[in-house]
């Protein structure tokens, strides 16, 4: 893992005004993500009922979304107790700010990006190691992508199977690992994710052009990268 | 589909290639290898167009992991700890 460095204050501002709902009641609707995310039957009159104090409709709520969050959760902090943690966390906020719901963008686009600000605002309370733009920018010699272009005969074309490359995203440092998930795996565009973390957009597609590089070389040598977290690593720290 | 118009690819190296892929693979609404202005510039520069292959093959494949088949199961636990904050009944009873 690189060297972590300390982020701007402004940095972790922005991540915090997201939390309070503004951008969230205010974002403009996002048509592809409306396609990946389409209604689910039932969703509307959920959100409808749990708005209203319905405890049903809000657990409801939670059965459609649940696996969707945690996943979210797991993939951007590499550790089942957190994950979970966080998870709950996210369904919490949701339902204190679920009246804040207009319908701009698909609900579960809009919980979505509450869980990743708040995932974001969790790993500046651990002391921002995790989630390091600086890192991401000058990482270690070891996380850092090699700049050749590598021997064709070694191509991944045709073989990146999706459990592997879960396993290669979990190796990747968690700079790399949160612009990769949320633009390759989440759909959030890059000017979504300069505005997330305070950066340029340049520098949203430099840092996932580098993360792919990275996951060129993990994918290589799949017998490296180590297993995905079982059911009984809740407390470790299993990716990193 | 035109990228980068001010590049030209039938004189640039493949260092310079690499300077600009990024913003290449972001400025495209589909795989490089549909866009005849770099048809030359990869058939000279194979190892060029493996590396292209292989990024276009990592963004396709982390696609499949927003799919539901990718996605975890929490443990019972988080409902458990939601439900005695919000006092609900179990979501799978519902």
């Amino acid at each position: 893992m690189g060297t972590a460095q300390q982020l701007p204050t402004h940095y972790w501002t922005a991540c915090s005004m997201e939390i309070q709902g503004q951008r969230m009641s205010t974002a403009k609707p996002n048509p592809g993500l409306f396609k990946r995310n389409p209604p689910i039957a039932g969703e509307a009159e959920a959100i409808e009922r749990a708005k209203n104090g319905d405890a049903d409709a809000f657990a409801k709520l939670y059965a459609l979304h649940k696996r969707r969050v945690y996943t979210l959760c797991l993939r951007m902090l590499g550790n089942i107790s957190e994950a979970e943690d966080m998870t709950q966390e996210a369904f919490l906020h949701l339902y204190r700010k679920l009246g804040s719901f207009r319908g701009e963008s698909a609900f579960s686009t809009w919980l979505h990006r509450l869980t990743v600000n708040l995932v974001l605002m969790h790993l500046r309370k651990k002391g921002l190691q995790l989630v390091s733009l600086e890192e991401t920018i000058n990482p270690s010699e070891d996380d850092a992508p090699k700049r050749d272009f590598g021997a064709k005969d070694l191509s991944l074309s045709g073989s990146v199977d999706r459990v592997t490359l879960e396993r290669a995203v979990a190796s990747l440092p968690p700079g790399y690992r949160t612009v990769f998930v949320l633009h390759d795996v989440e759909g959030f565009e890059h000017n979504e994710i300069a505005t997330m973390l305070e950066c340029s957009t340049g520098n949203s597609k430099s840092q996932l052009h580098k993360a792919r590089l990275k996951l060129r070389e993990l994918l290589r040598q799949p017998e490296n990268l180590p297993p995905l977290p079982g059911p009984n690593a809740r407390g470790k720290e299993v990716m990193q | 589909m035109s990228l980068l118009p001010n590049l030209n690819f039938e004189t640039m190296t493949p260092a310079e290639f690499s300077d600009h892929l990024p913003e290449l693979i972001a400025s495209s609404q589909g795989s490089l290898f549909d866009n005849p202005q770099l048809t030359s510039f990869f058939a000279a520069n194979p190892d060029a167009a493996a590396l292209v292959r292989d990024l276009e093959a990592i963004a396709t494949a982390a696609k499949e992991l927003f799919e539901p088949e990718a996605e975890v199961e929490p443990s019972d636990d988080v409902w458990s700890n939601i439900a005695s904050k919000l006092g609900q009944p179990d979501p799978s009873e519902v």
